[in-house]
């Protein structure tokens, strides 16, 4: 390996954060695409070099970064995150084009602080050492608390932003302590997740650092009862940061890839803490759903039942749940993801997401009611969308695992269907009474573009899914193997 | 002789570098002082300034990092003159010489009156503040003590920000007077021992004393003198009375910088008290990290209720030390190697603060958070620095704060258990909370009608934060070098507790 790949992919768009500040202005978000689009290359190449059949950590860089602390700069990736790595890209483009023609003041450091979000995204998901997987994660609520913050909507935003930042940094401490614990109880302390991996730990220490770990990841899943913050932030920030948070699955990748690999006995041990918690958030998310008026908020509380689903799958402890969820948390991404940039044209064409304001959109904006309907089926996990091979692992494997929790689940999902199809009724059909929504255009190319990127991607996979999964699959069955010793 | 060992100067450099250390910036000051007023006291006082710091990274240079023994020691018959340094005593004084070098930068730009006599203060401070951090003596350590004490009670006096002045004046020479007379006796217990144990024979040598500690009463007593005398300085909760005030009335950023940039009040714990007082540490740990941990959340709760931004920095301040104490006391390797560290990135980072906001100050003349404004659209770079400032005391990966921190909880989890662990790196999230809480309402919060007419950042103020906020990113994202500095000097620390 003489190109060092991910290095290139992740700090990529640093490098595009830096480029800004010797351009224009005005031509910050052009710049910013040109970076996004590097990335993008990237991904795709770190995908195509990727061999799904060949040893579990791939494209691994490794230096010596603190000796003293034995802390390794260490990036690589398995089958479980090199999908994640184009759906990153795709998301941070798709949120660049949604805000293209907002104008936003200082645009420079807006753009430098979206890629600088896109930098430690991306690095969360390659950090093969927990320091650096730790630094990554911090790293992401600067730019978040900045573009909340500063370029947020609402009049509540600056709140929101604290709100979010301070809650991630307490939801931080349990995760550093466990990273920690988990380092000492080596015999030469080590934080490499490969070695960490290979090394049995004994049954106390895996505990505490098994509960520390997903107090540390539940915050940021979010899985109910820590989940508050998220629907204050989906009202508070702008439509395209919103679909950032909802589409990236960063707690979720973190339960999948360190708090249960690391500490297998305790999880198969506390495996109904796991799927009570799943289980909760599933029902708990799509009641929500039906309470919303706001389909911004709606969305999220769908993003937190989606979530919940996935932690459901994982908690099967078996390959076939740990393909079926990350497949489910692709198509999450960009189905959630899809539809909250939709959401974002939506209002700024009508100024509200809240149906009370719409009623009857679909008349004035076909495309954009259909293209969000068909994001909407694929977060409910029809047939024919992304979301369904997923779903119907997942699910498959859930009912042979923990049936009540399954069904309790499966009940949850029928809940989230009906709640979203009287939202989208109430938004989309009947008579249109404001004149926003009467005279308001259809999507424009720079829109559309958005729109078919996304069909492409729901419905391709959710009819051809086997080449995916065929990735992940090896991966999979190696994390189930993991556990099963 | 008591476990310390010296390498001299003369095996490791050509010139006695400590003497230079500490002749240089006297030297200064009365050079700069003859010069009175003329714009040359100005250049030179800069100049002092930075020669000093490019002599504290000689010396940093020529030490050697693995040898625990104390280095370029200097010993003369009279007066017990006797200095050296370790990787200790080589950050705190590299942390020393960029503040005080900063602090010329920054009041130049901040157009102070008379600066030439504001130079040589300073500059007496700063070897007020070399003195205690190479001497070996404890004697010498309570005069140089005494000197920095009293350039800042000028500096408090001359150059006050408001009518108040007065009051905070005597608050603060109350306290500093009274902590200063507690460690001075703390010193006199400690020789009075020695000449009663070697038949007459005076000595502060901190060589002579660790050999053999007073036992037990006189032993607890020299510790809660030293401890408390330093607790004054440091500030540490409850003592820590004289600065808020001082802070909201004094000389912004200056004096605040020279009192507590420099933690000095730590070093003094970890030079002098835990090796002169080693039974009485042990036994009083629990009770003392009881009342650090307490201090960390009840000042932090205190900061939340203030509405001046000086005085909520001031009880950050008194928060955070509260964790280095916790660091020093856990008297385990990584524990103490983290608070060194720690100590050295809070005085980097509250003196940044410090700066943003004098910059500020002179802007609005005022720092009530209820009249900041808005201030992120006018100068997005202060904005900016004061939040990653703001961050780097929180411990955010990619500052010094975050290894120094990690090492301190990796030290207490060893040590007081995981629950006491979390609590007080949950007291960091509290600080998180009242910094950006304070960010929020000073900077991000819409501008009100006037608070358009600021001033844009100036070159100078550039400058001053960006070589701040440069030294801070620096070590943060490379450690390795500091943690190298200080490895050799916290096992020997905690090898003398080692049970």
């Amino acid at each position: 390996m003489s190109v060092p790949l991910l290095s290139l992919l992740v700090f990529l768009p640093l490098l595009g954060a830096g480029l800004l500040w010797l351009l224009p202005a005005r031509a910050a978000r052009y710049l910013t695409a040109v970076a996004m689009l590097a990335t993008l290359a990237a991904a795709t190449a770190a995908l195509v070099a990727f061999v799904p059949d060949g040893p579990r950590f791939q494209l691994v860089e490794r230096s010596l970064w603190i000796a003293s602390l034995n802390v390794h700069y260490q990036l690589g990736i398995d089958g479980l995150a090199v999908l994640f790595l184009p759906a990153t890209a795709l998301l941070f483009l798709g949120t660049l084009v949604a805000g293209w023609n907002l104008a936003h003041d200082a645009p420079r450091l807006h753009y430098a602080l979206l890629l600088l979000l896109q930098c430690a995204t991306l690095g969360i998901f390659c950090a093969l050492d927990t320091v650096l997987f730790f630094f990554f994660w911090e790293a992401t609520l600067i730019p978040l608390y900045f573009l909340l913050g500063r370029w947020g909507a609402a009049p509540g935003s600056a709140r929101a932003a604290s709100r979010y930042f301070l809650v991630m940094l307490a939801g931080g401490v349990p995760l550093l302590l466990a990273f920690i614990l988990l380092a000492a109880s080596q015999t030469v302390p080590t934080f490499d997740l490969p070695v960490l991996l290979g090394v049995p730990l004994p049954r106390p220490t895996q505990t505490a650092a098994f509960l520390l770990l997903l107090a540390g990841f539940a915050v940021k899943v979010p899985l109910v009862p820590l989940h508050t913050w998220l629907p204050q932030f989906a009202l508070a920030a702008p439509g395209s940061l919103t679909a950032l948070i909802v589409g990236l699955k960063l707690g979720a990748f973190g339960l999948l890839r360190f708090a249960i690999p690391l500490a297998p006995d305790a999880a198969l041990d506390l495996h109904w803490l796991l799927a009570g918690l799943g289980t909760v958030t599933v029902i708990y998310g799509a009641v929500g759903i039906l309470a919303q008026t706001n389909l911004r908020v709606s969305l999220a509380c769908a993003g937190i039942s989606h979530v919940g689903l996935v932690v459901l799958g994982l908690a099967a402890f078996n390959a076939q749940g740990a393909l079926g969820a990350v497949a489910l948390l692709l198509s999450f991404s960009v189905s959630t993801g899809g539809a909250m940039l939709l959401l974002e044209f939506l209002r700024q064409r009508t100024g509200t997401t809240d149906i009370h304001g719409l009623g009857g959109a679909a008349k004035t904006m076909p495309l954009l009611a259909s293209g969000f309907l068909v994001c909407g089926l694929a977060g409910v996990g029809m047939p024919g969308t992304s979301s369904f091979p997923g779903e119907f692992m997942l699910i498959l494997a859930v009912l042979r695992s923990h049936t009540g929790a399954g069904m309790a689940a499966l009940f949850g999902l029928a809940i989230a269907a009906a709640g979203f199809l009287s939202l989208y009724r109430k938004a989309f059909f009947g008579p249109a009474t404001r004149r926003e929504v009467t005279e308001a255009e259809d999507l424009r190319p720079r829109e559309w573009a958005v729109l078919v990127i996304l069909l492409v991607l729901i419905v391709g996979i959710g009819i051809w899914p086997g080449p995916w999964l065929d990735i992940v699959r090896p991966a999979a069955e190696a994390w189930g193997a993991g556990l099963a010793r | 002789m008591g476990g310390f060992s010296e390498i001299f100067w003369h095996q490791q450099a050509v010139l006695p570098l400590l003497a230079l250390l500490q002749l240089l910036p006297l030297l200064g000051a009365v050079v700069v002082l003859a010069f009175r007023e003329r714009s040359t006291a100005i250049v030179i006082g800069k100049v002092v300034a930075l020669g000093e710091l490019l002599l504290c990274i000689v010396v940093a240079v020529r030490i050697d990092p693995v040898s625990p023994a104390l280095q370029l020691a200097e010993r003369v018959g009279v007066l017990g003159y006797h200095v050296a340094v370790d990787g200790f005593s080589v950050v705190f004084l590299l942390v020393a010489a960029l503040l005080t070098f900063l602090l010329t930068l920054y009041g130049m730009s901040r157009g102070m009156i008379s600066p030439g006599r504001l130079f040589a203060v300073l500059l007496v401070a700063e070897a007020g503040l070399v003195g205690m951090l190479v001497t070996m003596n404890v004697a010498w350590f309570a005069a140089f003590s005494a000197l920095e004490l009293w350039a800042v009670t000028y500096l408090l006096r001359r150059w006050a920000s408001s009518r108040q002045e007065t009051q905070a004046l005597a608050r603060f020479v109350q306290y500093q007077a009274f902590g200063w007379a507690l460690f001075v006796g703390g010193c006199l217990v400690l020789g009075w021992n020695h000449a009663d144990a070697t038949g007459g024979q005076w000595s502060f040598d901190l060589f002579d004393l660790a050999g053999a500690p007073p036992a037990g009463r006189f032993q607890t007593a020299a510790f809660y003198l030293l401890f408390y005398g330093l607790a004054v300085r440091t500030p540490l909760f409850p003592l820590h009375g004289w600065l808020p005030n001082m802070a909201q009335h004094g000389l912004i950023a200056v004096a605040p910088a020279l009192m507590i940039g420099v933690k000095v009040g730590i070093y003094g714990m970890l030079r002098f008290v835990l090796p002169l007082t080693p039974a009485a540490v042990e036994y009083w740990q629990p009770y003392v990290v009881g009342f650090a941990m307490a201090g960390v959340f009840f000042t932090a709760a205190l900061a939340f209720l203030q509405t001046n931004l000086r005085r909520l920095l001031a009880f950050a301040v008194v928060s955070h030390t509260s964790l280095l104490v916790i660091g020093v006391f856990s008297l385990h390797e990584a524990g103490i190697q983290g608070a060194v560290l720690l100590a050295a990135n809070f005085g980097l980072a509250v003196t940044g603060m410090w700066f943003v906001v004098g910059f500020v100050f002179r802007r609005t003349g005022t720092t009530e958070l209820d009249e900041l404004s808005g201030l992120f659209e006018r100068v997005p770079f202060l904005a900016v620095a004061f939040l990653i400032f703001g961050l780097a005391i929180v411990g955010m990966p990619g500052t010094p704060g975050f290894d120094a921190a990690h090492l301190i909880l990796e030290a207490s989890i060893d040590n007081f258990g995981a629950l006491s662990t979390v609590a007080s790196a949950l007291g960091n999230v509290a600080a998180a909370g009242f910094l950006l809480w304070a960010f929020q309402r000073a900077f991000l919060s819409p501008g009100k009608p006037g608070a358009h007419e600021v001033d844009r950042t100036l070159p100078m103020e550039y400058l001053v934060c960006g070589i701040a906020l440069a030294a801070m990113l620096t070590i943060g994202f490379f450690t390795e070098p500091w943690l190298h500095l200080t490895e050799a000097a916290s096992q020997a620390m905690a090898g003398r507790f080692a049970k």
